[in-house]
């Protein structure tokens, strides 16, 4: 099954800069995928058009088989519903604690609250930081602090999870922890799309690898690594 | 790296940074709403004043000495046939030699009169006291002088016109003055939500990635308008009460007892300060909504 398919999207920014062309990809469910590139590349616009923060200039983009291009705008929560989210800058919100973090993604999609209190603590375990629940994040390490976010970003068991620069921040042991905590993620059967340009850790994972450069797709690799 | 400290000094600025915008928020709609409420009770008041001095409108029409029964009763007739009049009243010789009696009672005027020197006269209420120059010129005839058994005819005419024409403007000044606080007050409400949005704005973009509907974005920010407008309305009523009890009723009573001025509507005696309080409450609500709505369309895009 196809998890994500780009057939032929474009997108030009308002000021005229071309951030992708005429891109075409597949990416099946289950798949890890590295999205590799220098900055500029237009990664960070792939990831956007996925989660439609911003709209594709011309193609199309297909989720789990349904083209996402004319969705309503009402109806683009329920697809980031399905989409998990991990940043460079973690976006934990610094006045709630880790488990009002993370709880915070299944409230506002209304969840009930003993639901919550269940899924939180599951994926708090599976992060390996049930014993900081109580913690504020400005307690955390900035690994761990990643962690609360992937925990956030996977708590509603989305089919798809997308990782823009999540080790941008972190040293190389940090990322290490991080990459096996996506590995699990991706092995309990969700598609994983992260983008980065660390190169240690795209070589170390063995991976497909997709290339951008200047917004054009030059490599798509199985098993590959980050290249020169 | 982000830096622990970068964290901490967000969460305690942003707490103060709230606490004051809704601080500010709040005194700015009850500041204006007050103002609002103060120009409303004092307009109105004013407007009873007026209404009762015009109420108070009459027009004098002195009789010839010695008209005749015949030619006096076709006049009152006449007077009572015109669609303007009120009420038409008859006041003889006598009755107005009466009435000079009681006002003057005491004074040495009364020893000094001899006979009857009052004439008789028709005192006439008007249904719309503005009409009161069309009813006069009745008593002329074409050459400007008075109709046969007429020999005067006393209003107070420029009086009455400026009085009318000070009204008016003061209806309009009023209304223009309502309308730029009113406008004030939601500029105001719509910057502070704006500030409330941008503060919450790590928020907003979380509840945005993770899936949250539009409404549920938009509701809270909704509800802190409302309420802001709200609260700043009960508090503007509250003030109003009491500047009502403790200054206008007394200032009322002071024009009250010097203008001699029969009745006039008192802050808090008429049912109208009722909905005056009501309509601030409300008024204030549907600020807070308005304005937040304007925000929210503006700064957030969902």
């Amino acid at each position: 099954m196809n998890m994500i398919e780009f057939r032929n999207v474009t997108k030009i920014y308002e000021d005229n800069t071309a951030a992708l062309k005429n891109i075409n990809l597949i990416v099946r469910k289950g798949e890890f995928v590295f999205l590799v590139g220098p900055s500029g590349s237009g990664k960070s616009t792939f990831i956007k058009l996925i989660i439609k923060e911003v709209d594709e200039t011309d193609g199309s983009i297909f989720i789990a088989g349904r083209n996402i291009c004319n969705l309503r705008s009402s109806k683009i929560p329920q697809l980031r519903r399905n989409i998990g989210c991990v940043f460079q800058d973690f976006k934990l919100l610094p006045n709630k604690t880790i488990f009002e973090n993370v709880a915070f993604a299944l409230e506002v999609i209304g969840k009930p609250v003993y639901e919550i209190k269940i899924q939180v603590s599951q994926v708090l375990k599976l992060v390996g930081l049930y014993d900081k629940i109580d913690s504020y994040p400005h307690q955390l390490s900035a690994g761990e602090q990643q962690r609360v976010s992937i925990a956030r970003a996977f708590v509603n068991r989305p089919p798809i999870l997308l990782a823009d620069e999540p080790t941008g921040n972190l040293d190389p042991i940090t990322s290490e922890g991080i990459m096996k905590i996506l590995s699990r993620i991706n092995l309990i059967g969700t598609t994983v799309l992260m983008a980065t340009h660390d190169k240690n850790i795209v070589n170390s994972m063995r991976r497909r690898v997709v290339e951008l450069e200047e917004g054009e797709i030059v490599r798509d690799q199985k098993r590959g690594v980050y290249g020169d | 790296m982000v830096r622990p400290g970068y964290f901490f000094s967000e969460t305690f600025s942003s707490l103060r940074r709230n606490f004051f915008m809704t601080c500010a928020a709040i005194s700015t709609v009850a500041i204006t709403l007050f103002i609002v409420g103060l120009f409303t009770v004092i307009v109105y008041d004013v407007m009873g004043v007026v209404n009762s001095i015009k109420s108070q409108v009459e027009l004098a029409v002195y009789l010839e000495d010695g008209i005749s029964s015949g030619l006096k009763d076709y006049i009152e007739q006449e007077i009572k046939s015109w669609e303007e009049v009120d009420s038409v009243k008859y006041v003889s010789k006598d009755q107005a030699l009466e009435r000079f009696k009681e006002q003057n009672e005491g004074s040495d005027i009364l020893k000094e009169i001899e006979g009857n020197p009052l004439p008789a006269s028709f005192e006439i209420t008007l249904k719309d006291p503005e009409k009161i120059d069309r009813v006069a010129l009745r008593f002329y005839d074409k050459d400007g002088n008075y109709i046969e058994g007429v020999n005067d005819v006393i209003y107070g005419k420029n009086y009455v016109n400026k009085l009318f024409s000070i009204t008016a403007i003061i209806g309009v000044i009023t209304i223009i003055i309502i309308a730029v606080l009113l406008l004030a007050a939601i500029v105001l409400i719509f910057n502070t939500i704006r500030l409330s949005i941008y503060a919450r704005r790590k928020e907003i973009e979380v509840m945005k990635l993770v899936g949250a509907t539009n409404w549920f974005v938009r509701i809270p920010f909704l509800f802190e308008g409302f309420l802001e407008g709200f609260t700043g309305g009960i508090i503007s009523i509250i003030l109003l009460y009491f500047t009502g009890n403790f200054l206008l009723i007394r200032a009322e009573r002071l024009i009250v007892d010097t203008m001699r001025i029969k009745e006039m509507a008192i802050v808090g005696s008429g049912g109208v300060i009722i909905y005056v309080y009501i309509g601030l409450a409300v008024l204030g609500g549907l600020i807070g909504l308005l304005s937040s709505g304007i925000a929210l369309r503006k700064y957030v895009k969902v």
